[in-house]
């Protein structure tokens, strides 16, 4: 079953190489690129001249526009960012080029032992803070003034470059939208089976306090208007209505994670139910196959029993290395019983006792002298 | 197992033990061939009426017989979606691996899910009462097996939704 353990906030291989750095204790000449969900890019430069400070800059796909600075990021998004172990890291201004932000670390600052990984997965958790920051002030405003005013026009959120979602607000709440694409048309089944799911257990009693959940196969009346692109699917369309309690204190954050991880939460079930599918199936031909490798089973006892003449061959695939190899066991056998029994000394018995005397063959032609 | 699905079986099981009666018998129209009649049809003498057996109209059962084969052909309920493509995948997943079962055919014939060719060799190798005990087992077995996978895709279903629900509380 899918846990939110596998999305992990940290990316891995950000992490490894950041420990890796930290661990070593000759300063290292190090100039690394890493590219995460093809749109996702790290740059991790650190030299021997100066041993104290590693860059790490970052590029990434902004969610939306709206305020920016000149990096392309929101104020907001630039103090939660510095609000990531603010000792060790520090924005370097202006960033590297290429790149939207640019970090230096400082190692030395880093405390020993259990600490230390502590701290730089929460360094590598940069980009999940980038991006969950730009939803987090979207959806702080729920019940603020600015919202109030009607500002139901959607927003376009691109997470993933495929994978676009909708946040709508509205007076007393946020709607989240997503169109959901599969490229398998099985894909689209399980998923649509899990949406059903979520709308049944989402409008339990026990769960009233989760945001309500709605599946339809056609668009949302609130996205009248977008363009075609993002309104055709195959998956049909998912709807979160996000309160103003469902991102209270520290709620926000599970939610904007949440919500950020709703394409690749359904992905993974999908591709996890049909493995579980296959294995089953897997299991399921052992068991049909052996009824009919059970009954021969039977057939070759039932065979012993009666001692009969008759001959029945085991119900197995006769693949054709199989046939040739019994041909050829059967004709080595047939070739023992033909050749001639040799008896040690029989030879020079025969010569003595029974030589048989030559006669010319009457039939045959003699030349004469 | 329900009334229906008893009688259903039962009259497959009657119809398949009149019809398994094969004998060797070469190829009439090509020289050193011995081929499955049923499957080439060249001589309609050889060839015996069709069975058409329906419990509904998604479920049926196609036993079609020659002097030295016999076809067997099976269209299983699909209620929903998701029995579609349970069913599509399953059936699939059988007729790829078809070596194992000796009697599969790699390919059902048109207009149905899965497809079983017996010829006389089987016929002569495995016994027969058993071969059709086999059959008719497949078939039971089939429609357990789309029961019980889709129940469990809804309850993992159902289970992943509660939490991912859970995230919010």
């Amino acid at each position: 079953m899918p846990g939110m353990a596998c999305f992990e906030r940290a990316s891995p291989a950000l992490k490894e190489i950041l420990l890796k750095l930290y661990r070593n204790e000759k300063p290292v000449e190090l100039d690394h690129h890493l590219h995460e969900f093809g749109s996702v890019e790290y740059h991790i430069q650190s030299s021997a001249s100066d041993p104290y400070h590693t860059y790490l800059s970052i590029s990434t796909p902004l969610l939306s526009h709206g305020v920016l600075h000149s990096n392309g990021f929101s104020g907001y998004t630039i103090e939660m960012v510095n609000g990531i172990c603010s000792d060790v890291v520090e924005i370097v201004e202006p960033a590297r080029e290429g790149y939207q932000l640019t970090l230096r670390l400082d190692f030395a600052k880093i405390p020993q032992g259990k600490e230390s990984v502590k701290m730089i997965t929460e360094i590598s958790t940069v980009q999940a803070v980038i991006l969950s920051s730009q939803l987090k002030e979207m959806l702080r405003t729920v019940s603020s003034q600015d919202a109030s005013q009607g500002m139901y026009k959607p927003i376009k959120l691109v997470y993933h470059p495929r994978e676009p979602f909708f946040v709508i607000k509205q007076p007393t709440k946020i709607t989240a939208v997503f169109p959901m694409r599969f490229k398998e048309n099985s894909d689209v089944i399980i998923a649509t089976a899990f949406f059903q799911e979520l709308m049944d257990v989402g409008s339990s009693k026990a769960w009233a306090k989760v945001p309500p959940c709605t599946w339809s196969a056609i668009p949302p009346p609130e996205l009248r208007g977008e363009h075609f692109e993002d309104l055709s699917t195959n998956g049909g369309f998912v709807s979160f209505d996000i309160s103003s309690h469902h991102v209270q204190g520290k709620k926000l954050d599970k939610t904007v994670w949440s919500l950020l991880n709703f394409y690749g939460f359904v992905k993974y079930h999908v591709k996890c139910t049909r493995g579980f599918i296959q294995r089953r199936m897997r299991k399921r031909l052992e068991s049909l196959v052996e009824v009919l490798q059970k009954a021969s089973i039977e057939e070759d006892q039932y065979v012993k029993k009666v001692q009969g003449g008759r001959c029945v061959k085991k119900l197995v695939g006769f693949s054709k290395s199989k046939i040739l190899r019994q041909r050829y066991d059967f004709t080595n056998k047939i070739k023992k019983l033909r050749s001639r029994i040799k008896i040690r000394g029989f030879s020079r018995f025969r010569r003595r006792w029974l030589k048989i005397p030559k006669f010319s063959s009457m039939t045959r032609y003699s030349k004469l002298d | 197992m329900a009334n229906t699905l008893r009688l259903y079986l039962t009259c497959i099981r009657n119809t398949l033990e009149a019809a398994m009666c094969l004998q060797n018998f070469p190829c009439q129209e090509v020289e050193r061939h011995n081929k499955p009649e049923v499957e080439l049809k060249t001589s309609t003498e050889l060839l015996l009426n069709p069975v058409l057996i329906c419990r509904n109209e998604a479920e049926k059962c196609l036993i079609e017989t020659s002097i030295n084969s016999l076809r067997i052909s099976l269209k299983v309920k699909q209620a929903d979606e998701l029995e579609n493509i349970l069913t599509k995948k399953f059936l699939r997943f059988l007729s790829m691996r078809a070596e194992a079962f000796q009697v599969l055919r790699r390919k059902p014939v048109q207009g149905y899910d899965i497809s079983f060719l017996i010829t006389n060799y089987h016929c002569e190798e495995m016994q027969k009462h058993k071969l059709i005990d086999f059959i008719v087992q497949f078939m039971e077995d089939i429609d357990k097996e789309i029961s019980e996978l889709k129940l469990s895709v809804n309850t993992r279903g159902r289970l992943v939704a509660t939490e991912f629900l859970k995230q919010f509380i």
